[in-house]
């Protein structure tokens, strides 16, 4: 059974939020849901300006509070590794998002079909669409995953729920990247085996010397930092917009 | 030509079904919004991802907290023998019932999916959550308040045995510890275990939360046995009694008061990224609750210390400390989503939506509404027998003719 981790080269990040842009197409996720999310941000003062680019999927923590506080463990870990949402069985009471330090969870505000950015059934909007059908879905987002079975993978499924990265489950299955490591144009990402050895994460993180969000929490996540992490007088740049303004 | 006695009864009635109709259109409001809420989502709130806990959590720890602080009254009556409390005993139960059913009616509208929240933890739990575990404490509660009400009911009407009356003896009793410690203390421990937030990752918030619960519970049963001494058929507490309760609700305030300025103190002088981002939310755009919450209680305190005696001064003092209790409730739950989870991110300041106002009004009225209905079907005013009765209960001499109604009420 593999443990699936990620390395993130931010010294090779340029901030093109392709990634994020691929995460939205594979997992069909909803207006103001990114999973993955690519902070864009500015330290120092000018003259002496760094500016950065935080991406930030969900850490799959291997000690991960949310799925402790989960009181029906819809928020579960798979012997992989993956912290999954199982949306039949969330009762959307947002204790994993209240619990959570990397703030990578996104509640379900709305039912899926008014939380899309463009209603292809409007008729008003007919001038824009020109009457075209609604975009694609992923149909491995439909069907349940995992060794339990479960409705696990991608956005979109019912309102009141929790939602978040699944390191693309359904593409994991196929033995393919998830969605924003195959997407990126200049290899920010290395996604693999942790407990093999010979995996190109595993000789990543053996090779360079690695950081973790807030390490002092313990929640041991499995996503692993490459670069200067962000200092405490960072200021946001282009923040995304959260669909709720 | 109508008695002043009639005239002042008839006034009585119509005050009475006039709150009945301005209660009614409340709920009505609320069911409105929950309707809305549950048919478009809860993008009507005014949450969103930075702040996923608002309004309905800060009404279901208030309610829980006056539920498990109503139980005050058994405690007074049952463990320190006070007979003069006993008349509020029935309705203290009933508080204690009614605030746990709100809090549970604030989860469920606050809850993306209702169905599945009360199959917990029947059919899904989790160990290792304390909102799983506060789950089974309430059922466990409700069974504790309901099987108390049941035995008192007995006792008012003059139909308790021996048996019943020891059985409604230590349930009072039980339902003290099992509030305090099992109850809503986990309810503090809820926010406690939360690493992420810090202004909540506190040792002392669980007892924190259970003084709290003491005081908002003995405020809530000052308030109600003035008003029944007003409105009502006969005297439930008397001027000594409703002082004594002041005397009470003093000490537990001022244990309150203490563990707050310690909690202030402690966050200033530390001076870190939450204690800073939570000083700039409660001296900024929550100044309001700030100051509800603090000069609520200096006030209040100084009122109970030299005027409580004066009815009229305690009924004050008891509506500053519930605003108090509320007030503290608000900035505790919206201020522990002050410090952003990231460095580069801002504070987003949530306020409540017109929905979750509608709501929150709403539950509270829906309360206020079945005690108002219900405290004339299900007896609350003793007989001259359950007099004798509560009594016995209490120890006193055994009069013969066990059950046999001797006085007439």
């Amino acid at each position: 059974m593999p443990r699936y981790g990620m390395v993130i080269d931010l010294d090779r990040c340029m901030g093109c939020r392709a990634c994020m842009e691929a995460c939205k197409i594979e997992n069909a996720t909803t207006e103001g849901h990114f999973w993955m999310n690519v902070f864009r941000y500015e330290e120092g003062e000018y003259p002496d300006v760094h500016v950065g680019f935080l991406p930030r999927p969900c850490q799959h923590c291997e000690n991960a509070p949310c799925v402790k506080v989960c009181p029906v463990q819809a928020r579960h870990q798979q012997d992989d590794g993956l912290v999954l949402t199982d949306f039949k069985r969330c009762i959307g009471c947002r204790y994993c998002e209240v619990a959570c330090p990397y703030g990578v969870n996104y509640f379900a505000f709305a039912e899926p079909e008014d939380s899309y950015y463009l209603d292809w059934s409007d008729p008003a909007l007919e001038s824009v669409t020109g009457g075209a059908q609604p975009p694609y879905r992923n149909p491995d987002l439909d069907v349940r995953h995992g060794p339990d079975g479960r409705l696990v993978a991608g956005d979109g499924h019912y309102g009141g729920v929790m939602t978040k990265c699944t390191f693309c489950v359904q593409r994991l299955e196929k033995d393919l990247d998830p969605a924003c490591v195959a997407n990126c144009p200049v290899d920010v990402f290395t996604f693999g085996d942790l407990d093999d050895p010979e995996s190109e994460v595993s000789r990543k993180l053996a090779s360079t010397r690695t950081f973790r969000l807030k390490e002092e929490l313990n929640t041991r996540p499995k996503v692993f930092y490459v670069g200067t992490p962000p200092g405490e007088d960072t200021r946001e740049l282009e923040p995304v917009s959260k669909g709720r303004e | 030509m109508a008695t002043p006695e009639a005239k002042r009864r008839n006034t009585a009635e119509y005050a009475y079904f006039g709150a009945l109709a301005v209660l009614t259109a409340v709920v009505g409001l609320a069911v409105y919004a929950w309707f809305k809420q549950t048919t478009v989502g809860h993008v009507l709130t005014g949450l969103d991802d930075a702040t996923p806990w608002g309004l309905y959590i800060v009404g279901f720890v208030f309610f829980v907290g006056a539920s498990a602080g109503s139980t005050v009254i058994g405690l007074m009556i049952h463990a320190f023998g006070r007979e003069d409390y006993a008349k509020l005993g029935t309705r203290a139960i009933f508080v204690g019932f009614l605030s746990l059913a709100a809090a549970m009616t604030n989860i469920a509208v606050d809850v993306g999916s209702i169905p599945r929240m009360i199959q917990l933890p029947w059919v899904y739990h989790n160990p290792t959550s304390m909102f799983f575990y506060t789950s089974i404490t309430y059922y466990i509660f409700a069974g504790i308040l309901l099987g108390e009400l049941y035995y008192a009911v007995k006792l008012t009407k003059g139909t308790a045995s021996g048996r019943d009356r020891k059985i409604a003896k230590w349930l009072s009793i039980a339902a003290v510890p099992f509030a305090l410690a099992i109850l809503h203390a986990p309810h503090g421990a809820l926010f406690a275990v939360v690493k992420a937030r810090e202004f909540w990752n506190n040792p002392l918030l669980p007892p924190h939360f259970a003084v709290v619960a003491l005081v908002s519970g003995t405020a809530i049963m000052i308030l109600l046995a003035v008003a029944t001494n007003k409105w009502g058929k006969t005297e439930i507490a008397s001027p000594k009694t409703l002082s004594h309760m002041g005397g009470l609700l003093a000490f537990f305030l001022v244990v309150a008061a203490f563990m707050d300025l310690f909690d202030f103190l402690v966050f200033t002088y530390s001076d870190n990224p939450t204690g800073a981002s939570a000083w700039d939310v409660i001296w900024g755009p929550q100044l309001g609750f700030s100051i509800v919450h603090v000069a609520g209680y200096v006030l209040a305190i100084g009122i109970l210390l030299f005027k409580r005696s004066d009815v009229r001064w305690l009924t004050a003092a008891s509506l500053l400390v519930i605003a108090g209790v509320a007030a503290y409730r608000y900035n505790l739950v919206t201020i522990g989503f002050a410090q952003p989870l990231l460095p580069f991110q801002e504070h987003v300041q949530y306020w409540p939506s017109r929905y979750e106002i509608s709501m929150a009004l709403g539950i509270v009225a829906l309360i206020v509404l079945s005690y108002l209905i219900l405290v004339r079907v299900i007896p609350m005013e003793e007989t001259g027998k359950a007099r004798w009765d509560a009594g016995k209960l209490l120890g006193r001499e055994e009069k013969p003719g066990a059950g046999e109604p001797e006085l007439q009420a």
